[in-house]
């Protein structure tokens, strides 16, 4: 039974990863005149399961000079995060009824950082370390700004119960309350899962990969599958946050699909970014957050703090 | 000195309980502050004041009595609109009082037509209240041992220090 | 060698035309006062929504807790019910067990006092199966 559970729970998540990627592919390809694939099945939509069998039956490469058991260690971490961050998730059910869900998600996304980290330092090799680092770098600077901006969302909230967010959004969307917030959410969870223009650490079209250069078959499909399992997770808080999907009791479904439909948006607007423009050079980068985002939330998260105290309208605390 | 500790015997103890569900408990739980007000005040003073569980049990019974006369009074009058409001209640998530405002609506109609009773305002059942009640105060309720005889007031004949306070120079 | 038939490629008398190269880009769209006027605009509206809709969730909680203050009362007579009704099974469970012990006192109070002190979880289940023990200290956890 414990089984059939995790079975699922995780096989959704990773068909959802493996279709992502197919109409990632998709869609970049049709924004460049190309087709994309569309060898195996009808219009390509085997794509990825092909792409799953050739990666998993490769000999997975162990470099010799590596540190085998951090090595290994870290591919797995990075796919197990990925999967334990859709717990908390209301939809409109929660797998687990968490209080302080937006936490355990938050501390969950700011873990990830250690699979790139120790990946790229067990490869043993210069271009995955500094991959590496740089990655590292980025990620726990964009998750800053990702945690004032929960912290203010929680302050209209009143708690961090992710389920209360959809009865604070009963009458109204927080985008509308917070659309600087969300404008600057959405930017760093584009920087928080390595996605362009934020993909200064895979450059996948033109450098070396990062810090999964060492990485190959099996491990390597794991980060890959991790990546875009995150890029959904993050994508569904957002819906979560600032879109909340509408509650109704008796037909709790149609919160269900109206939450998928809007990731889904979501999703597709990471997938348009990606497509359309160039990548920031690594100072850009920094600038944007530290000098930009970080001083913006910072006020913004005060505002959130003192305009409830002076209109005495703080949220209930229970 | 540890003693025996006296217990009521279980005929004592024998009350008609009120076995209903939450969601029934919840929807009724306005009126029934309002009806039973008087009972569960003195129950929850004597509890108060008495610290002990033991002592309480006549007004206890008094409570779940006025309970079970609340419920099936509504079950006699309004049993329709009641079952209709508890279950709308039962349904929402959290058990939400403010999912079922129409249900509620109908019930408390019914309910002013049939038995005059008024649901209470919001902050009425919060109100601070004084109950009026003729159980004596309990003399010692912590049991605590006797206060210890105070100081002798000292006889002899106190003069100003010499050279004034050790404190001067730390004086804050 | 007489003069090329070939008749060069010049431009035309008097030069070319200036070349296009402006920068063109159509002024579309609304002005950018009119767009910061939308989005404070925005901004303002979804804050009063907000601090509106604080304040009745407020009410709302209020109401909540004020069904909870009304049922109290029940639920203590209940609950002091209950307990002392299981104390009372205990000790006579106790008669029964400890009846060969000689010197044994029967519902002696292992505190050094005449107060009620409220019996713990794990006294009040000491006799009961571990099921219910599990039950009465966990069972009424609804979230983690």
């Amino acid at each position: 039974m414990f089984l059939i559970n995790l079975l699922i729970y995780i096989i959704p998540i990773l068909l959802a990863v493996a279709f992502l990627t197919l109409i990632e592919r998709k869609v970049l390809g049709y924004m460049q005149l190309r087709k994309g694939p569309n060898v195996i099945g009808p219009y390509g939509i085997l794509q990825p399961f092909a792409d799953a069998v050739k990666l998993f039956t490769k000999e997975p490469l162990r470099p010799l000079t590596s540190s085998i058991s951090m090595f290994i260690i870290a591919p797995i971490l990075a796919l197990t995060l990925a999967l334990t961050i859709w717990t908390p998730l209301p939809m409109p059910h929660t797998l687990i009824d968490l209080n302080l869900g937006l936490l355990f998600i938050l501390s969950l996304s700011g873990l990830s950082v250690y699979s790139i980290l120790w990946s790229g330092w067990a490869s043993n090799s210069k271009y995955a370390l500094i991959g590496a680092l740089r990655a590292v770098a980025q990620t726990i600077s964009y998750e800053v700004t990702l945690a004032i901006i929960l912290l203010s969302i929680m302050l209209i909230n009143g708690s961090f119960t992710l389920k209360n967010l959809m009865i604070t959004q009963e009458n109204m969307w927080l985008i509308m309350t917070a659309w600087p917030l969300t404008m600057m959410w959405y930017i760093s969870t584009l920087a928080e899962t390595n996605r362009a223009p934020f993909d200064l650490t895979e450059g996948e079209s033109e450098l070396v990969s990062g810090f999964n250069v060492e990485y190959a078959a099996g491990p390597f499909a794991m980060f890959f599958l991790a990546e875009y399992a995150n890029i959904m997770a993050m994508n569904a808080m957002t819906t979560i946050l600032f879109l909340g999907p509408p509650l109704n009791h008796n037909h709790t479904y149609t919160c269900t699909i109206s939450f998928m439909f809007k990731t889904m948006l979501l999703t597709s607007a990471f997938l348009w970014v990606r497509a359309s423009y160039p990548r920031f050079r690594y100072d850009q980068l920094m600038y944007l957050l530290w000098k930009s985002f970080l001083p913006i939330t910072l006020a913004l998260c005060l505002m959130f703090i003192s305009i409830p105290i002076a209109l005495s309208s703080i949220p209930p605390q229970m | 000195m540890p003693g025996v500790v006296e217990l009521p015997t279980l005929d004592e103890l024998n009350v008609q309980e009120v076995s209903v569900s939450s969601a029934v408990l919840k929807a009724a739980a306005h009126h029934y502050g309002a009806q039973c007000d008087k009972v569960n005040k003195e129950f929850m003073l004597c509890r108060w004041e008495e610290k002990d569980p033991r002592q309480c049990l006549d007004e206890g019974k008094l409570v779940n009595q006025c309970a079970l006369e609340f419920f099936r009074s509504i079950k006699l009058h309004c049993a329709e609109p009641f079952t209709e409001y508890w279950t709308c209640i039962d349904y929402s998530d959290l058990q939400e009082l403010r999912q079922c405002r129409k249900e509620q609506a109908k019930f408390d109609s019914c309910v002013l037509e049939k038995l005059g009773w008024v649901r209470p305002e919001l902050g009425e059942l919060s109100k601070v209240t004084k109950v009026n009640t003729d159980r004596p105060l309990p003399e010692d309720p912590y049991h605590s041992r006797p206060r210890p005889k105070p100081n002798p007031v000292f006889e002899g004949d106190l003069k100003p220090a010499k050279h004034g306070s050790r404190f001067y120079f730390w004086n804050w | 060698m007489a003069a090329s038939k070939v008749k060069q490629d010049m431009p035309p008398p008097g030069g070319y035309g200036p070349i296009d190269y402006k920068r063109n880009l159509p002024r579309r769209g609304m002005s950018g006062y009119s767009m910061f006027a939308i989005g404070i605009g925005t901004l303002l509206f979804g804050h009063w929504g907000m601090m509106k809709w604080n304040r009745e969730r407020r009410r709302l909680l209020i109401e909540d807790l004020e069904a909870r203050i009304a049922l109290m009362p029940l639920f203590q007579a209940e609950e002091d019910r209950r307990k002392l009704r299981m104390l009372r099974e205990n000790l006579e469970e106790e008669a029964i067990i400890m009846k060969d012990v000689p010197g044994w006192k029967v519902g002696e109070s292992v505190f050094h006092t005449t107060r009620w002190v409220p019996p713990t979880v794990g006294e009040l289940h000491c006799l009961r199966t571990n099921e219910e023990r599990v039950n009465a200290n966990f069972g009424f956890i609804w979230y983690t």
